[in-house]
């Protein structure tokens, strides 16, 4: 057979191996997809929060509905706090603002819900002063002067933190707005911390951006989690993996501090890449 | 962005695995060319040998072949037939009274053309029983290369979480998996092709014989 139908062939070749490729690696991309999609259910343990905190950047504020997640509160009989990670500098002023803010939900009731959308007056401002004042005068422990440390360095700094990670926020009892104090947060601090340190995850995930994971742990009194529990998956299975891993690495906790007054903490966390130490 | 697709495993692999997997791609591009190469010459040359066995059959002298057979197309049986005939009418100039050795002589150059046309053939085919034997183990030392790898990010990190290894050792077993990939068609079409070839030299083989009655005649 003459040569030029090597060349025929060759390229015939190629192609089908470019097919083969390619049908190889679409059909995998597919199912991830939908597992991102179908996890829209876990939205709403944060638009609670999202609620009671006006002003705040928030990535997941689009929340569906107050009602709704009123619902879900009220099933759930254990004290529920939240906190989503956050970069530690921003954190902690902005803990301070939810927690003014949530008091002067209670005491201010009309004048909090017309101002529902992100802008704060003067007036309001100078009020929040005063409320974080009284908050500071009520919880009167020893680290009190340590947080405010750290808050006051959080505050000069630069905000440099992309504007969806920071925003961190213990809220709401089940009763509704019974702010934290701050041996509870710096409780659920130091948990965050450990978890963080027995979180491994391969060098290459660490630049994914786009993995998410929420996981709320039930902890008993006596710090035993006793429910470790998905509101959402990243979709990549090594990665929940890694932080359910991580998780029961460092059960048993500390006995939850009295200041809870609740039998069983649930505590949510949210996992980015970027969090890991 | 993590899919878990081979694709993206495969970008995030080592250069030593990347190089691995481009070495067994080219060898699985010119092993699937060879095989479509050959699966086309072997048709058409099995195809022109059965034309040519009716044809010899039905035609009653080689001076009748002859003129059936000229300005048929390039294939091996045409050449076969030609070659025989150039040395028939070559020896009929020498001496123009037939001898009686020249049978001998047109069966040599019968044979020697038959292992011409073979060689024609089974050229190229070893490249698939090459492919066949060193793709996996170039796979092989991909997937230990890849192993070692890991084992080595174990000891820096200091973890022994699976979560860090596995990764890597995925990545790793897919070189052995397109080494596999590349090795097993040219296994495959590598002894299909040597049974297809037997079939096609005994055809040539007959053919030389019935090119000799048919000069008898």
């Amino acid at each position: 057979m003459r040569e030029e139908s090597w060349y025929k062939m060759l390229v015939f070749s190629t192609i089908l191996h470019l097919v083969v490729i390619t049908a190889v690696s679409i059909p995998i991309k597919k199912p991830t997809k939908k597992i991102e999609l179908s996890s829209t259910y876990s939205v709403n343990l944060i638009g609670e929060l999202a609620g009671s905190i006006s002003g705040q950047p928030q990535g997941l504020s689009t929340l569906t509905g107050g009602t709704r997640t009123e619902g879900t509160l009220q099933k759930k009989e254990s004290e529920k706090i939240t906190r989503p990670q956050p970069s530690r500098k921003k954190q902690i002023p902005e803990r301070k603002e939810t927690k003014a803010i949530s008091i002067s939900k209670n005491k201010l009731t009309s004048k909090t819900s017309t101002h529902s959308n992100n802008t704060l007056t003067k007036d309001e401002l100078i009020q929040l002063e005063k409320r974080i004042g009284e908050i500071k005068r009520k919880t009167n422990y020893l680290d009190v002067t340590q947080m405010k440390a750290q808050s006051d360095t959080g505050k000069k700094g630069p905000g440099s933190g992309s504007g969806i990670q920071g925003y961190g926020l213990p809220v709401s009892g089940q009763a509704g707005g019974k702010p934290l104090d701050l041996v509870s947060q710096k409780y659920i601090f130091d948990i965050w911390e450990k978890i963080k340190e027995a979180w491994g995850l391969p060098g290459s995930y660490t630049t994914k951006k786009d993995l998410e994971s929420i996981v709320t742990i039930k902890i008993r009194k006596d710090g035993r989690i006793i429910d470790i529990n998905f509101e959402k998956r990243s979709g990549n299975r090594l990665y929940d993996e890694s932080i359910l891993r991580a998780i029961r690495s460092i059960d048993p906790l500390p006995p939850i501090p009295p200041s809870f007054n609740a039998d069983t903490v649930e505590i949510g966390f949210r996992f980015l890449p970027g969090d890991i130490s | 962005m993590y899919t878990g697709g081979v694709l993206s495993m495969l970008l995030s692999a080592g250069p030593v695995a990347k190089a691995v997997v481009l070495i067994l791609l080219c060898f699985s591009i010119f092993s699937w060319t060879i095989i479509f190469f050959k699966l086309r010459q072997y048709s058409k040359t099995e195809k022109d040998g059965e034309r040519f066995i009716k044809t010899i059959r039905e035609a009653d002298s080689f001076k009748k072949m002859v003129s059936i057979y000229r300005g048929g197309s390039d294939n091996a049986f045409y050449r076969l037939f030609f070659t025989a005939y150039k040395e028939l009418s070559s020896i009929k100039s020498e001496n123009p009274g037939i001898s009686k050795d020249y049978f001998n002589r047109l069966e040599n150059i019968l044979k020697i053309t038959i292992s011409e046309e073979t060689e024609r053939l089974e050229r190229r085919l070893s490249f698939l029983a090459t492919t066949a034997n060193t793709a996996p183990f170039i796979g092989l030392f991909g997937t230990v290369w890849g192993i070692m790898d890991a084992f080595r990010e174990i000891g820096i990190r200091g973890t022994t979480s699976l979560a860090v290894v596995a990764p890597g050792i995925s990545e790793a077993l897919i070189a052995t998996a397109i080494g596999l990939a590349t090795a097993i068609p040219a296994v495959l079409a590598y002894n299909y092709f040597l049974g297809r070839l037997k079939g096609i030299i005994s055809k040539m083989e007959n053919a030389s014989i019935y090119i000799l009655n048919s000069i008898e005649k």
